[in-house]
């Protein structure tokens, strides 16, 4: 007590210093409750300045909540949004193609993709081991891309339902599907090359998928919605696009005709070991094209089989040498101009006839023919000597009428427009070798295409390849290229030279039911710039039925290589196969009556000159 | 005054309790109608894959060796085939 009445003569000086002083003193405790520290008055501005302190920090708050919440929105929405508003893309379908009695050719199904979130997988070597298995993928190669470090690998596109089906019975933490459109071809290598191919994107590379692809093409929609903490869609923002689904196209292919033109032609190369061949079916009252097929070929789903040789549509994109199918054009010209009759006699005797030092030759000497023999027995003398007396013009413009030398109008990428040369060029020897078809050359639809005159009473039509649906069953107007009474006469040239006497005797004899009416062609490949004296080119085109026809049929076998080269014993066997389907799927009814005999002995074909 | 003010608040209290109702409702509705449209598209990519599978099961090739080698059947021979004429028009027998 004696201290604290000392230092009360201090003041308010010294209260710390006695405090100090005290317990360095002694280490008796302070009494707290009479410390004169809590004692001393304290100025009162300190408690208002800490009210005002106080006032303050609550007005910053209050200034940053207005910032945040009324000022500068967009941070925290935009953050709220990220949490609970999703953007979802909806996808939308290619288009199919279909073939003229709507048999899908080519539809995209959805089908399931397998990606691993690699943060959530789990997986152990039990579980890899048979989802290698289910993916056919080898064990190290799934074991790579499932220890990388990136987020999410795409494991296999477009598996089976079924597989992915076995893999969710793994069980596997961190598997996910994704829905992907695949492309599925319903016909397979049979129509691969008119329908084309698409790439993995659903892009159209070739044939109707790439001619078409902006009508295919469908365009995903999108939408933005609200999703709750269990992930369910709960509310619809903003505007929203529907997919819109890509249109489908209607082909005039009949999937029917093709398959068997296609199997009848893949038989007859594989037998003759030819290099390739290619067949074209024309429906001559419509116009339509009912089949192009072309072996070899490729599966529009095995990407591994499509190599550069498979993937030409050769009855569209090669062209060569029509050889002796041109002489019936010749012989038509012959008849229209005069004075030649079916029946005139020309004399072709010794077998040869040389024009300008080159000699053209028969295959043997026929003696005196008529103008239907010479095409009948295909004599390169007798069309010769009709052709020497024609103009050079007035052949060409024969050729020009008839589509050669001219682009098809085709809505096809890569239709060639074959070769015509200007007919003031021609020399004496070319203008004879044109007659039968060598110095020119066209594609085997372009020659197709050529015949109908024959077979639409000497009107040239346009043909299609892709079906309007506002024509349909209308009969296409031609173009008048001949008369109708010179088309009937070599229509009937053409119907002797598919039986017995003409270079394809079989042909009428194993065309059942039908009339058949065509020429031969037998072609040496050209290799640089010479002819082959080994490699030839076996043609057969023709029409059916001859009295009223309705379709016409090209086959063309390139480089026969067993023995057998003559278009006669080449292509016209697929021709007649081929003739004899389309009818009867036609619904054709027959023009001759069967004879049930079977007729044990084999006539003789004429042999045909090169 | 009293009287009324309570029961403006009791109102107000009701309507409340009833838009919360109303809007978990429609959030309800619209979650199943969302994922009925989710279950459509399924279905409907589920339709495409199996018409294709189908057509796969039925292309041409597939009914053509069957019908040969799994139940001998061949053409009919021309001569036994009779053709009548067909009264319908054209387009019905396309």
């Amino acid at each position: 007590m004696s201290a604290s009445t000392r230092n009360n003569g201090n003041g308010g000086q010294g209260g710390r210093g006695s405090t100090s002083r005290s317990t360095r003193n002694s280490v008796r405790s302070v009494d707290y409750a009479t410390s004169p520290l809590l004692a001393s008055k304290t100025p009162p501005w300190r408690s208002r300045f800490v009210v005002l302190l106080v006032f303050l920090s609550f007005l910053v708050l209050l200034g940053r909540a207005v910032h945040l919440q009324i000022i500068h929105t967009d941070f925290y929405q935009a953050e709220g949004e990220k949490r609970f508003v999703h953007k979802e893309s909806l996808p939308a379908s290619r288009g199919r193609i279909l073939d003229r009695n709507g048999l899908a050719l080519a539809t995209s199904v959805a089908m399931p993709t397998v990606q691993a979130d690699l943060k959530l997988l789990k997986a152990d070597a039990a579980q890899r081991k048979s989802l290698a298995k289910l993916l056919t993928m080898p064990l190290p190669e799934l074991n790579d891309r499932l220890d990388g470090n990136a987020g999410t690998v795409v494991l296999r596109r477009h598996l089976e339902e079924a597989v992915w089906a076995d893999i969710q019975k793994l069980d596997i933490k961190g598997l996910q599907q994704v829905r992907e459109f695949k492309r599925r071809y319903a016909e397979g290598e049979a129509a691969a090359h008119v329908v084309g191919f698409t790439d993995v994107y659903s892009k159209g590379i070739d044939g109707i998928e790439k001619a078409f692809n902006d009508q295919l093409v469908g365009h995903n929609g999108q939408r933005t919605v609200v999703r709750d903490r269990l992930g369910r869609v709960i509310e619809d923002v903003g505007e929203q696009a529907s997919p819109v689904h890509g249109n489908d196209v209607m082909l005039t292919i009949d999937s029917k005709v093709q398959f068997f033109a296609w199997q009848r032609l893949r038989d007859a190369v594989l037998l003759h070991g030819a290099q390739g061949g290619s067949v074209v079916v024309l429906d001559v009252q419509t116009g339509d094209i009912l089949a192009l097929a072309n072996y070899p070929s490729y599966d529009p789903a095995i990407r591994a089989t499509m190599k550069s040789a498979r993937l030409r549509n050769r009855a569209l994109t090669d062209i060569f040498e029509p050889g002796s199918t041109m002489k019936p054009f010749t012989a038509a010209l012959a008849l229209e101009q005069g004075p030649w009759t079916p029946s005139t006699r020309l004399e072709t005797a010794p077998g040869h006839i040389t024009i300008g030092g080159y000699t053209i030759r028969d295959s043997h000497a026929y003696g005196s023919l008529s103008v239907a023999e010479v095409i009948q027995k295909s004599s390169n003398v007798g069309t010769v000597k009709m052709a020497l007396q024609m103009q050079p013009r007035d052949m060409w413009e024969m050729y020009t009428a008839i589509g050669l030398g001219q682009k098809p109008r085709i809505d096809f990428p890569g239709a060639v427009t074959g070769r015509l040369r200007p007919f003031k060029s021609w020399r004496p020897v070319e203008q004879a070798t044109m007659s039968y078809g060598y110095g020119l050359s066209a594609s085997l639809f372009q020659l197709a295409r050529a015949y109908t005159v024959f077979a639409r009473d000497g009107e040239l039509i346009p043909v299609s390849l892709v079906r309007n649906p506002e024509n349909v069953g209308l009969p296409v107007v031609g173009q008048r290229v001949m008369s109708a009474k010179t088309a009937q006469q070599v229509r009937e040239m053409l119907r002797l030279a598919a039986g017995p006497g003409g270079t394809a005797p079989q042909v009428q004899q194993h065309t059942l039911g039908f009339s058949v009416g065509g020429k031969t062609g037998t072609t040496r490949k050209l290799e640089g710039k010479t002819y082959s004296t080994s490699k030839y080119n076996a043609f057969f085109v023709g029409l059916a039925p001859v009295s009223q026809p309705r379709i016409v049929v090209a086959v063309m076998v390139d480089h026969p290589s067993k023995g057998k080269y003559f278009g006669g014993d080449v292509a016209a066997p697929v021709f007649s196969q081929v003739v004899q389907q389309t009818l009867r799927i036609m619904n054709v009814a027959p023009d001759m009556d069967v004879k049930a005999q079977i007729n044990a002995k084999p006539v003789a074909a004429e042999q045909e000159s090169i | 005054m009293n009287k009324l003010t309570a029961i403006l608040i009791i109102a107000l209290l009701g309507s409340c309790l009833a838009l919360v109702r109303s809007a978990y409702e429609s959030r309800r509705v619209f979650a199943d109608l969302d994922r009925a449209k989710l279950e459509q598209r399924r279905l409907d990519a589920e339709f495409r894959r199996m018409d294709a599978e189908r057509q796969d099961q039925a292309t041409h090739r597939r009914v053509e060796r069957v019908a040969r080698e799994k139940l001998a059947m061949s053409n009919p021979a021309q001569g036994a085939t009779v053709f009548v004429e067909d009264v319908l028009p054209a387009e019905a027998t396309r």
